[in-house]
């Protein structure tokens, strides 16, 4: 009876008030000293707010700072310097009270463990376990409950420590690169179950590197390298700096006067020419290939997607992964989107 | 403490076979071996005969296996990411390491007294029930120490593997402790300084106020070897700890 009422009232206590402050952090800073590499700083000065019930995307190359930065949000660990507040509190406490819960990177299951084993004793420790059939189910492992972790798929660990983030029924779920190890359907049926999810109320906010999941499910798009934030803004925009396709194609004479005449198109950027062989990138790809194919009589089209290196190209004018100095130079106009030099000390 | 992490931590340890052979199974197969060799003129040693003596030594390389395997587990754990997903929940970090000392208590005791159910019918005798219980609440109190070594070698290494290499180890510092074997001389006056020396004379102290042969060793010589070895191994843990945090 009184393990029923304390799961009721975690229950019952609703979604956040949609506006409330789940997140803010003012100039984080996380330095680490790494051998051979001297000091350096994984999160370099961010800054942000995050109101309840908004979904958001951390997205970023390997090594950006995406995990680091999630830490910190969890209360794993201190930043080195700055403040950062969960739910007006800590954000460990903020975990302590179940108002924040997190699925972490792959790993972190004892491989020697039942399913149902790992979801027992993590309830308990949250004092949920009255809430385990429920995730359980969410989750879709009642079938492997007896399945020994050894056993089980990336995805289905995955799934595991999906149920484990719900068991204390948070506000705020935390997804670090969480369709590691899935293959296309694992990941298509994972954000589907997350899509459901975020219907809820619940703020989530996920880190990923792959540019379509954040462009797919995120509102709200937060691009870092090198533990600095590049942009900051709803997901429509961002996604517009980054839709560029490049286009390449094959003329059989006179290469450069195509290149002259696409480079004065518009919305036709970054035109380059390999011998007969010409690429440009353009925010409208079938007009461009109607007219390739039609009056500039080209062969052998090929389209391609931006790839988050193309996108911090574009909205950084820099590489991801080289130095920590942002050039703002070839940054493409936007009012409500905020190229960030915050974040540059 | 949190009753479910004692009862899963319980299963899991139990259905690991190859620390189990170490725990369980091994002392009490050396118990029937060097009991029959030795002990088979039931003669009798201090305040018991010659099998009781076998037995609690036995007893003791058993239950310094046991802490070491489940105290050096307990880091290996943490280090694999375990740690993280416990540190999202409400447990504290004195909840864990209450859950994993009892844990550790339980196995200790479970194994000991095993062991000490096939000596009964085997022929180990001692003059009081007293002896027996002196006997068996300081090999379990007295594992701690290899719970400090095992917690030592998981955090520096890092590994499971080194882990178990620690727990086989300790076969080998059972030999040159004087547990297994009688020793004299120069290894006697050797074996004063390893680690297993002090636990196992305490833990033979109530049926033998310290004799091995004519000699006694007196309760500070004993108590000290432990207490020495236990700051050893407590420094080693501190240094390892220091320099994880230095290396991120």
């Amino acid at each position: 009876m009184i393990m029923m009422n304390t799961t009721r009232r975690r229950q019952n206590h609703g979604r956040s008030p949609t506006g409330e402050q789940v997140l803010e952090a003012v100039d984080l800073i996380k330095t680490f000293q790494v051998r051979g590499r001297g000091r350096f700083n994984a999160v370099d000065g961010v800054s942000f707010t995050i109101h309840a019930g908004e979904v958001l995307a951390l997205l970023g190359p390997n090594g950006a700072g995406k995990t680091t930065a999630i830490d910190m949000m969890l209360g794993l660990t201190e930043p080195t310097s700055g403040r950062i507040t969960s739910f007006g509190t800590t954000p460990r406490r903020a975990v302590q009270n179940g108002r924040s819960s997190a699925v972490l990177q792959t790993g972190g299951l004892l491989h020697d463990m039942t399913v149902n084993e790992v979801i027992d004793v993590i309830a308990s420790l949250h004092r949920s376990s009255g809430r385990a059939g429920h995730v359980k189910e969410l989750a879709e492992l009642t079938r492997i409950g007896k399945q020994k972790i050894s056993k089980c798929s990336g995805g289905e660990q995955q799934r595991i420590k999906f149920a484990l983030a719900l068991l204390p029924d948070p506000d705020l779920l935390v997804l670090d690169e969480p369709t590691t190890g899935m293959d296309v359907n694992a990941r298509r049926a994972f954000w589907d179950t997350m899509k459901r999810d975020a219907e809820s109320g619940r703020t989530i906010i996920f880190a990923t590197h792959y540019l379509e999941e954040a462009q797919d499910f995120a509102q709200r798009i937060v691009l870092i390298s090198d533990g600095q934030i590049r942009a900051n803004g709803p997901t429509h925009e961002v996604q517009a700096m980054t839709s560029g396709r490049t286009v390449s194609f094959t003329v059989d004479a006179d290469a450069d006067a195509v290149v002259s005449s696409l480079a004065q198109e518009p919305g036709v950027t970054a035109v380059t020419r390999n011998g007969n062989r010409i690429q440009g990138t353009t925010a409208d790809s079938d007009a461009l290939v109607v007219q390739i194919l039609g009056q500039i009589g080209g062969r052998d089209v090929e389209v391609t997607a931006p790839s988050l290196e193309n996108a911090f190209v574009a909205l950084t004018g820099h590489q991801a992964q080289t130095g920590p100095q942002a050039s703002t130079g070839n940054q493409p106009e936007s009012e409500a989107t905020t190229i960030d030099a915050d974040g540059v000390r | 403490m949190n009753s479910t992490l004692v009862r899963i931590d319980l299963s899991r340890h139990l259905r690991d076979v190859m620390n189990m052979m170490f725990v369980l199974v091994l002392p009490v197969f050396m118990y029937l071996i060097f009991g029959n060799i030795f002990g088979d003129s039931d003669e009798a040693v201090g305040r018991g005969n010659l099998k009781f003596y076998i037995m609690v030594s036995m007893a003791a390389y058993g239950a310094a296996v046991a802490a070491t395997g489940i105290a050096g587990s307990a880091a290996t754990e943490q280090i694999e990411g375990w740690g993280r997903q416990l540190a999202l929940t409400r447990m504290t970090p004195r909840v864990f390491v209450a859950s994993k000392a009892v844990v550790a208590l339980l196995i200790a005791t479970a194994a000991t007294l095993v062991l000490f159910g096939v000596a009964v019918i085997n022929g180990a005798q001692a003059d009081s029930v007293l002896v027996w219980l002196f006997c068996l609440i300081v090999i379990v109190v007295g594992s701690a120490l290899f719970g400090l070594y095992g917690l030592a070698v998981a955090l520096w290494f890092k590994s499971n593997s080194a882990l178990s290499t620690a727990a086989a180890g300790l076969t080998f510092l059972a030999f040159l402790g004087n547990v297994f074997i009688p020793l004299n001389g120069t290894m006697l006056t050797v074996a004063k300084f390893t680690p297993m020396y002090g636990y196992v004379g305490l833990v033979r102290y109530p049926l033998t106020d310290g004799y091995n042969g004519d000699i006694q060793d007196p309760v500070w010589l004993l108590l000290a070897n432990l207490v020495g070895w236990a700051a050893i191994f407590a420094l080693w843990c501190l240094l390892a700890v220091r320099r994880t945090r230095e290396r991120r």
